[in-house]
């Protein structure tokens, strides 16, 4: 055994790290297909491809990126939440494709309003493991909009509030972006948004990072 | 056949030619009407069946606010006033609302539940909890997005708010079964918030009875529809 001179050194505090990962979720995937438009177009295949736009720009941004699903797979809900519950500093992006809003335009949705559960234990309860997220959400989903609305015309400014469930069980910062639309007849509009929705929202996630106090253990209360 | 003979000939196919050219956009016309009629007086007939209540011509008629879609781009609602006989008790004005909002407005377009969708039972609980439960097609026919899912639940949610103040939080059942998301996106797990200061339950909470003659009445009885407002 070493022998060591001196007093020994106390160890270094670790630092609580900052924001760095980022689980990207394309929505449905298998036998769920999503929204489909007339012409064949379907949203499981879409949000796919955003995904992987939307990666290559977040890396840019310094962030690590864990995908939900990488092909056709389809997840539950909660598996996919699982996934970003298990990290520490992280937030959680899921992609949609709309059959309605006008065509060229994007919107962020947080989780509305959930009653926090009163517990002693610290632990979040699952059903709602977005409750103690929702004001950092709301400013995620902010950040990501007022990027959206500049390159989308006729895109909302702020986040809109909905029951998104994939949102509920997700205890990170979390948003749903959701693109319109299916009904576009020639699939090319859509893959023209693509770097300019990858853009925003990597931009956001960017420009929330400083304001992201990591909780000490994944499933912590921020 | 004479020089004469063939003049007339193509005189009379260019007057045939363009009697067809005239007629045929007509006729296509009358059988796409005709083909919506069919599909409309099937929704219809559809619709008494599954719905056998609820409108009795001796409740008291009073201004309903029915929430349709506003038609602006952002998705959202706008209220619309519609003459209605209403019961006082809680459930069955329920009943009357909804089937009113599931028969749509008179703008088609400003939808915001499946047409082929129909309400099969509601329920009151005594803590202001509504139970709705509605018919497959309300999942397998709305539009699969946040948005516009969304929107279909705001606006029975709004709509109950207008016009059953006993209701706190409505649950929504398909077919009577729980189900995750409504068509893949909005939670459906959930009850969603109605109001959160309801009135009190009336005392008496047995359903108001209706006359034995009245109960098969369908829905279908004229309702008169105003023009949504100039208003967000």
């Amino acid at each position: 055994m070493p022998v060591t001179g001196g007093a020994p050194q106390a160890p270094p505090t670790p630092q609580p790290p900052g924001l760095n990962i980022v689980v990207l979720d394309p929505a449905h995937g298998g036998t769920d297909l999503g929204a489909r438009g007339t012409g064949g177009i379907r949203e499981s295949d879409i949000v796919l491809e955003f995904a992987a736009q939307v990666r290559g720009a977040l890396e840019a941004q310094g962030f690590q990126v864990i995908q939900t699903r990488q092909g056709n797979a389809n997840p539950s809900f909660d598996d996919r939440s699982a996934m970003a519950n298990a990290q520490r500093g992280a937030i959680f992006v899921t992609l949609h494709i709309a059959t309605t809003g006008v065509a060229g335009t994007a919107r962020v949705y947080v989780m509305n309003d959930l009653p926090l559960a009163a517990d002693s234990t610290g632990l979040i309860p699952w059903d709602r493991a977005q409750a103690p997220f929702l004001s950092l959400s709301r400013k995620l989903g902010d950040l990501v909009e007022g990027n959206l609305a500049q390159r989308f015309k006729g895109s909302p400014t702020f986040a809109q509030t909905a029951s998104v469930r994939q949102l509920r069980t997700t205890a990170a910062p979390a948003i749903a972006v959701e693109v319109s639309s299916v009904t576009v007849e020639d699939r090319a509009e859509l893959d023209h948004m693509a770097p300019g929705v990858a853009d925003a929202i990597a931009r956001g996630a960017a420009a929330f990072r400083p304001s992201y106090i990591v909780p000490t253990n994944p499933g912590e209360r921020p | 056949m004479t020089p004469r003979w063939r003049l007339w000939f193509l005189v009379a196919l260019v007057i045939a030619v363009a009697i067809a050219a005239i007629y045929l956009p007509i006729l296509r016309r009358n059988i796409r009407q005709a083909a919506k009629l069919q599909q409309r007086s099937e929704e219809q007939a559809r619709r008494e069946l599954t719905q056998p209540t609820v409108i009795n011509p001796g409740d008291p008629r009073v201004k309903a606010k029915l929430f349709w879609a506003s038609g602006a781009a952002d998705g959202t609602l706008a209220p619309v006033t519609v003459e209605l006989p209403l019961s006082s008790d809680p459930v069955l004005r329920s009943k009357q609302v909804l089937n009113t909002l599931l028969a749509g407005p008179v703008d088609t377009e400003a939808r915001t539940l499946p047409p082929d969708a129909a309400l099969l039972a509601f329920y009151l609980l005594p803590d202001g909890t509504a139970i709705s439960d509605f018919s497959e097609a309300l999942a397998t026919s709305t539009p699969s997005g946040i948005e516009s899912e969304q929107m279909a639940a705001d606006s029975l949610t709004k709509t109950l708010e207008a016009n059953v103040p006993q209701i706190r939080r409505l649950k929504i059942l398909i077919h009577g079964q729980e189900v995750e998301t409504l068509a893949g996106h909005l939670d459906l797990s959930q009850p969603f918030i109605v109001s959160s200061n309801p009135a009190p339950m009336p005392r008496a909470s047995a359903p108001a009875q209706v006359p034995e003659q009245q109960k098969l009445t369908p829905v279908a009885a004229p309702v008169k529809l105003t023009a949504p407002p100039n208003q967000p």
